[in-house]
């Protein structure tokens, strides 16, 4: 079949998580940061690209005023020219003394997550928390204190609602397992 | 055996450059620790774990990784899974006797599972089990 006809969803094995269940999760977080970022007009930062597709549909059942910007930084390869993160999109706003509300698709090792709180408190902000839709506690390393959490994932390879498998698969708007022919 | 012989003995600090890692799994998890500006150490400390009936130490073990901020040790094993149990049976006597210890035990899934989480799974035979081991040492 024409890769433009392929429907991704065939490729899904097993859905973990339905969009009803993803978005109603979603609007009780955005409910709850609402309620707790009164007054405060926080400024969300999410890191590119797997966070857009939480971001768009957080932000969206946030009532509060918000601000909203994102960074992206270098993934690790083995020849990573530098030997250390670079920040390859800087954020277009100062967070110095606002109110920051840091937006991750997922939590893994938190080797990332930590790399980036840690960037961002130079800057100074008023305050600084994390709102993670997933969170995968397997293999942490750094414990990073999270105030918004969604779901916990099971320990296997999951795609879906901007989780990818080599770039492909964001655009899902569930969270499930490939059939292992498709992973291979 | 008496509770004052369960002190964990201080290996002397390697620099980085002289570190002789003993898989190559465990050089590419201190490159993404040192990407990530983790501090971190490599076999600082061997806790005893049994002693003959001398006082001497019979069996210990050195976890491979401390990172310090986060006061973790980290053991790698992508090698063989029946060294699994010897494994979890040495941490489980550490946690015994060094309750305040925190260290996580990695083994070959999890370690692949970190290989995707970095877009590296290509690389397994490079840097997970005995293979990687051979072509390392070749």
């Amino acid at each position: 079949m024409p890769e433009a006809e392929r429907d991704i969803t065939q490729d899904v094995e097993t859905v973990l998580f339905s969009e009803e269940t993803l978005l109603r999760r979603i609007a009780e977080l955005g409910a709850a940061i609402s309620r707790d970022y009164a007054d405060k007009d926080p400024l969300l930062i999410g890191v590119l690209s797997g966070v857009v597709v939480f971001m768009a549909d957080l932000v969206r059942s946030i009532t509060v005023p918000v601000t909203l910007d994102f960074m992206a930084i270098s993934q690790y390869t083995s020849d990573s020219p530098s030997g250390t993160v670079r920040i390859t999109k800087d954020l277009d706003h100062s967070i110095t003394g606002r109110h920051v509300l840091f937006v991750e698709d997922v939590i893994d090792t938190g080797l990332t997550l930590n790399y980036l709180l840690r960037t961002l408190r130079t800057r100074e902000p008023a305050s600084i928390q994390v709102c993670v839709l997933f969170d995968r506690p397997y293999r942490r390393l750094i414990d990073v204190p999270l105030a918004y959490q969604g779901f916990e994932l099971p320990d296997t390879f999951v795609v879906g609602y901007g989780l990818d498998a080599g770039g492909h698969y964001r655009n899902l708007p569930f969270v499930g397992v490939l059939k292992p022919d498709v992973r291979r | 055996m008496s509770v004052m012989r369960a002190l964990p003995i201080k290996n002397p600090i390697v620099c980085r450059q002289d570190i002789s890692f003993s898989h190559p799994s465990e050089h590419e998890f201190a490159c993404i620790l040192d990407f990530y500006g983790i501090e971190w150490r490599y076999e600082p400390t061997t806790f005893p774990l049994e002693w003959d009936k001398d006082g001497n130490v019979v069996e210990a073990f050195s976890p491979d990784f401390y990172l310090v901020q986060q006061d973790l040790y980290v053991e790698l094993t992508t090698l063989r899974q029946k060294l699994m149990r010897f494994k979890h049976r040495k941490i489980r006597r550490l946690k015994e006797l060094y309750p305040d210890v925190n260290v996580k035990l990695w083994n070959r899934k999890d370690y692949e599972r970190f290989l995707e989480r970095f877009g590296m799974e290509g690389r397994r035979e490079e840097l997970v089990g005995q293979e990687a081991l051979r072509n390392h040492d070749a």
